[in-house]
């Protein structure tokens, strides 16, 4: 059941919306004309793909399956996220690896990137700390449907993008950097 | 008749009942370890522990427990909720919780149970006890000692019900380790049912090891067709494809066990040598296409030859219904063929038998297939067949299921032969007609075990290729052959049947219960109509 | 009907129909970059040919491209028939509506001008069909396009794509009612049905226009906000795109089209627009008209009034070329790629600007030197085109004010739209109507 949440009551004259129209139509025009007279000077934008944009920590991004130190993947093949998963889009083979005293791994782990829904709950139920999406990827893109089904290969200590990050960039080439952006303690302004 | 009280519920039990199944028919739940139903009782996991209220002395263990009049028991209190966190406490103290790698996982009592009764906090502040971890001590088992428990089932069954008594419990207290004597191996054809006993997954099915996790499976209720004892089954599957089987309780017919060798028998539902495709002479065809030309041949042999050079031999590893129905259609259609039934084993049937189960017999259907032959009347046997072969009188031969040519072995082969099965054989290399023939586990029927008792087969999973089920192939044949009155539906055929076979009269196919029922021995005199339990058109 | 009079009919239908699908990628471009400038972004900035981007303008060809070479998917439960005749309907509605519409006075050739051609004198008039339902033919073509949408939503055998059709046909019925109403008040004002003759009577003083409903001033006001929050509602733009909803129903009733079906639906949107924003101006804003310059006065004073355009060229086309010129620092990507030809794209502009204020002088030398003198078609021609010219740019405004609403105001929900257009505008309408026939019975009886 929705619940309807109360609001102010809106005047007769408010109901005509004529005057709230105005005004608002007011600020958009007063940007409009401001970006246009100011060469452009005012936007606060990332240039991208030239330069990316630095995503959070906690960004969910590509998934990428964490290793031991010995290299193996730390997948044990439990299925614990095939089962949680909402999209139904994770697809492991497990097999047995006579000379590990882990004795399951996953011989094949496939995400389908054309179904996940980037909720994160394999992540969360992994109890192996094994998938993460802490790649910060998030340009998932490929040239046919196979090229989106990440395969254990590909996602096997999958590293971050290697384009330039705006971070980087702005350090470096700080005439760039958006009117406000503090090179020194680059943190992500409000409105990024 | 004694009457016990359960959590305040009154229940009349059979004498010699003890408290878990007592407790079970007042609907409640008392969760166990070391009890089995078909296990003598050794009492060792306590996590039965029940509260006594009247007639004995409280707290006591329930499987330990005989029911008898004015007892009167509580598993709601606090201190059994207590008690059954303490002992899930104990029995977690060294368990690895290997759960992620664990076979077990998803049907593991101890899983269940700490969900149930434990929900503790490990307070262990040392080093866990580590015991040895995956022992190839069978053929078909992996035994994991660190995951045990200690219940000691495993070592009742392989003492009391195979009596080969490899397993024991080695040490004392928190070293207690379950393991077979140094240097040797299990060595009896049970070993599955270890793996099935085991509330835990210290003991593993090698053969479904890593293959699924248990909660994806489903299953559905069937019987063994491996050999005449007809164990009663679970078909575990998922998307169409089976994982394994597994005992279905049935007290009346395998307890709770299945040999290794039925047990492994799933592998033949999508074997190499399956019969997918239907056969004629011009190579694979449809089946239609392949029973038209049978019909056409059978005419043309009926009308060129007489009814008797048409013969078929009924299939002691096809349904009742498969067998009815064919018999029905060839005997509507050319009423004086010559029926057969040739009993034996195929070359395929696994070479060992016991007095626990399995029989002799590798056939799941020999005592339903007597009955037909008996109610028909003019059945011969397998003299009779090679007689009749041996004149050359018999030009046509329709052949149900078995492999009656490695059966008969030296014979004269008939100028024309047709076979309904399911799996590759000499007499299909041998057959003009070759049809598919669904296995036991992908249609609804039923077979006659060695006692006599009908139980129900169900489908678990759409039958691979081509191949239908007996009576769908069977009217297929008498539409053919231009008679369309008979019934095609497993339902229907069973209800011809049981109205026919004075043995069968009464049964109806939906009526069989999860436990079977047994035949008439002795035929009623009078013919009993069976209930129609045929879904209204 | 002679061939030459054939030949200028269906020379009017071109221009008609050029006019609608030329304006059609500008306004494309336009939604993208005003609506960049709105949001504090550049806009689309790189497709780009030679390193020209025009602003963005080089999307709108990629686009095509995009549109023509992707798939056709069609579902296949879809209801084949309805489901490729939707996309038609609303486009060639659209065009349709625009034929009825004037873009210029009548053009006059006086007989023999060219010869022996023309016999006697001839009126073309500038409109492509001049017929006595004038805004009524408009009225009921307009109401035609919901079924390409209603058709989409059901043909396409899609719920959501059902939502929108039903969310389409009950939101187009309702504002078709205010809409008529406030037409009728410049029925009234105007004392006809036919744009030409309304278009007639805007000429001059600005106090001509409909908005000013000829000095019932209020009147025409409440008129035109009625008729423009009906066009927007009519047009399925913000706020009032409840049809395509991609929040609520992915995108509504053009879920299941793509490629060239799913372009069709797109421009059509536009043509919409364009069409809207040129009734807007026919009825309320002057039509053609230049403000206090009648078309006779015009044809009169051509030559000033070219050198005073061409003077007034001169400085606009040249702050232009200033603002290139600033823009030059801000080419994006200037130390990523050195060599990138889009460097270069600043002089270039600052050069097509500064040469468009050498051409506006140019036009300011030719209304000097009485170029219009030189045939006696000549003023015509010049008037047609200044015509034309204010009704392009009066019609770009309205598209402009489409976008910039778009950009400015959140979406409405559903009852909210259905209270507003049956409980707020229509009453008002209906009081505004009983208010402008007050008004026009006092002007016939009082002030005539
Ligand atoms: S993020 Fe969600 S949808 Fe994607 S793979 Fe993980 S569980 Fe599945
Ligand atoms: S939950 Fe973790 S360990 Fe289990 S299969 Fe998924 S990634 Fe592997
Ligand atoms: S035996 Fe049960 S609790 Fe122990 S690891 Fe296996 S599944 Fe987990
Ligand atoms: S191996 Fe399993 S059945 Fe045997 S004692 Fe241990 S827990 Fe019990
Ligand atoms: S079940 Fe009673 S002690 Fe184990």
């Amino acid at each position: 059941m929705t619940q309807q949440v109360p609001g102010p009551e809106m005047t007769t004259g408010q109901k005509f919306y004529v005057r709230e129209v105005l005004q608002g139509l007011w600020i958009t025009l007063k940007h409009t004309v401001r970006n246009v007279l100011n060469a452009d000077e005012n936007f606060t934008i990332i240039d991208y793909p030239d330069v990316k944009k630095v995503m959070p920590e906690r960004y969910k991004g590509a998934h990428r399956l964490t290793t031991r130190p010995d290299g193996k993947v730390k997948c044990v093949a439990c299925m614990m996220c095939a089962q949680i998963c909402p999209a139904k889009c994770i697809t492991i083979e497990a097999g047995e690896d006579p000379d590990d005293p882990v004795e399951k791994y996953p011989v094949q782990f496939q995400i389908d990137m054309l179904r996940c829904i980037y909720c994160g709950f394999c992540v969360e139920a992994c109890p192996k700390d094994a998938i993460r999406m802490d790649t910060g990827i998030y340009e998932i893109n490929g040239f046919t449907r196979q090229d989106l089904i990440h395969d254990k290969a590909y996602m096997k200590d999958l590293k971050a993008g290697k384009k330039p990050l705006a971070e980087d960039w702005y350090r470096e080439h700080p005439e760039d950097a958006p009117p406000g952006y503090d090179v020194k303690a680059p943190k992500l302004r409000e409105g990024y | 008749m004694p009457t016990v009280k359960v959590n305040g519920i009154e229940v009349e039990v059979a004498p010699g009942t003890n408290m878990i199944e007592a407790a079970r028919q007042a609907g409640v739940d008392i969760p166990h370890y070391c009890y089995h139903p078909h296990l003598p009782v050794a009492g060792n996991c306590r996590m039965c522990l029940v509260d006594v209220e009247a007639g004995g002395r409280g707290p006591d263990i329930a499987c330990n427990m005989q029911a008898r009049d004015g007892l009167a028991i509580r598993t709601d209190t606090d201190n059994v909720k207590r008690m059954r966190r303490s002992v899930m406490e104990f029995l977690l103290v060294n368990h690895p919780l290997d759960c992620p790698i664990c076979d077990q996982a998803g049907e593991c009592r101890l899983q269940d149970y700490y969900m149930e009764h434990g929900q503790h906090h490990s307070r262990l502040a040392d080093e866990k006890i580590t015991r040895t971890k995956r022992q190839d001590i069978g053929d078909l088992i992996i035994l994991d000692a660190d995951r045990c428990i200690a219940c000691s089932r495993c070592v009742r069954f392989s003492d009391e019900v195979t009596k080969t008594g490899e397993l024991r419990l080695f040490n004392r207290t928190d070293h207690t380790e379950i393991g077979v004597f140094p240097g040797t191996r299990l060595s009896h054809h049970y070993q599955g049912c270890l793996a099935d006993i085991c509330p835990v997954g210290a003991l593993t099915n090698k053969d479904f090891r890593f293959q699924k996790r248990s909660w994806y499976l489903r299953a559905e209720p069937s019987v063994c067709d491996r050999c005449a004892t007809g164990c009663n089954i679970d078909v575990d599957h998922d998307h169409g494809e089976v994982f394994r089987y597994r005992p279905r309780r049935n007290d009346a017919v395998n307890k709770s066990w299945m040999c290794d060798f039925g047990r492994l028998s799933y592998k033949r539902l999508a074997a190499e040598d399956r019969i997918l495709t239907a056969r004629g002479p011009e190579g694979a065809e449809g089946v239609d296409a392949v029973l038209a030309g049978l019909a056409a041949a059978v005419d043309a042999a009926a009308r060129d030859h007489g009814d008797g050079s048409v013969g078929l031999v009924l299939g002691t590893r096809a349904t009742n219904e498969a067998n009815w129905a064919m018999l029905r259609a060839l005997r509507a259609a050319v009423p004086g063929a010559r029926v057969f039934l040739v009993e034996g084993n195929d070359p395929d049937a696994f070479d060992y038998t016991d007095d626990l189960l399995v029989h002799a017999d590798k056939n799941p259907n020999t005592a339903g297939v007597r009955l037909i032959a008996e109610a028909d009347g003019a059945v011969g046997d397998a003299e009779a067949l090679r007689a009749a072969l041996a004149d050359g009188g018999l030009r046509l031969l329709l052949v149900l299921a078995d492999d009656v040519l490695a059966r008969l072995g030296e014979v004269r082969r008939p100028e024309a032969l047709a076979f309904f099965g399911t799996w590759a054989n000499a007499t299909s290399e041998a057959a003009r007609w070759v049809l598919p023939l669904a296995a036991a586990q992908e249609v609804e029927g039923s077979f006659t075990n060695f006692q006599g008792r009908v139980q129900r087969l169900q489908p678990a999973i759409p039958a691979a290729g081509d191949s239908r089920p007996g009576q769908v192939l069977a009217a297929g044949l008498a539409r053919a052959l231009g008679e369309d009155a008979l019934p095609a539906g497993a339902a229907g055929v069973f209800h011809d049947l049981a109205a026919n076979v004075p043995a069968f009269f009464g049964l109806s196919l939906a009526g069989l219960g999860a436990e079977g029922a047994l035949v008439h021995r002795e035929p009623p005199t009078e013919q009993v109509a069976p209930p129609d339990t045929r879904p209204a058109p | 009907m002679d061939w030459i009079q054939i030949g200028i009919v269906a020379a009017k239908i071109g221009f008609a129909v050029a006019f609608v699908m030329s304006i059609v990628p500008i306004l494309i471009w336009g939604e993208r970059k005003w609506s960049a400038y709105i949001q504090d972004r550049p806009g689309p900035n790189r497709a780009q040919i030679a390193g020209i981007r025009a602003g963005g303008l080089v999307h709108v060809l990629t686009d095509v491209v995009k549109l023509f070479m992707k798939e056709d998917v069609q579902p296949t439960a879809a209801m084949k028939a309805y489901w490729w005749v939707a996309p038609l309907i609303p486009m060639i509605v659209g065009l349709m509506t625009f034929t009825v519409v004037p873009w210029s006075s009548d053009f006059a050739i006086p007989a023999h001008s060219f010869g022996d051609w023309p016999a006697a004198d001839l009126t073309i008039p500038m409109q492509v069909a001049r017929i006595n339902a004038g805004m009524l033919f408009i009225l009921a073509f307009s109401s035609l396009s919901v079924y390409g949408i209603m058709l989409a939503g059901w043909g396409s055998n899609n719920k959501f794509s059902m939502l929108g059709g039903l969310r389409a046909s009950a939101q187009m019925i309702s504002y078709e009612l205010a809409m008529g109403l406030s037409v009728v008040v410049m029925f009234l004002v105007y004392g006809t049905v036919r744009l030409d003759e309304i278009a007639q009577q805007q000429a001059g003083s600005i106090f001509n226009w409909g908005i000013f409903a000829p000095t019932g001033f209020i009147v025409g006001l409440i008129a035109f906000l009625i008729y423009w929050t009906s066009v927007l509602a009519e047009t399925n733009r913000l706020p009032f795109d409840l049809p395509e909803g991609e929040a609520e129903i992915v995108a509504g009733y053009h879920t299941e089209y793509s490629s060239m079906r799913f372009a069709l639906f797109f421009m059509a949107e536009y043509a919409h627009m364009i069409v809207g924003s040129t009734l807007t101006v026919t009825l309320f804003f002057g039509s053609y008209n230049i403000p206090f310059l009648r078309p006779e006065t015009l044809q009169a004073n051509i030559d000033g009034v070219l050198i005073a355009l061409g003077c007034l060229g001169i400085p606009v086309n040249l702050f232009f070329a200033w603002l290139a010129w600033k823009r030059r620092r801000r080419v994006f990507y200037l130390s990523i790629r050195p060599d990138d030809p889009r460097q270069k794209e600043p002089k270039f502009w600052v050069a097509v600007w500064t040469m468009a204020a050498l051409a506006s002088a140019g036009l300011a030398v030719l209304g000097i030197s009485r170029w219009v003198g030189m045939h006696l078609l000549a003023a015509e021609t010049a008037v047609l085109l200044l015509h034309i010219g204010m009704l392009l740019v009066k019609v770009m405004f309205f598209c402009y004010v489409f976008v910039w609403i778009r950009w400015t105001l959140p979406r409405f929900r559903y009852d909210q739209l259905m209270n507003l257009g049956w409980r707020m505008m229509v009453p008002v309408a209906i009081a505004n109507v009983l208010l402008a026939g007050i008004w026009v019975i006092i002007r016939e009886t009082f002030l005539a």
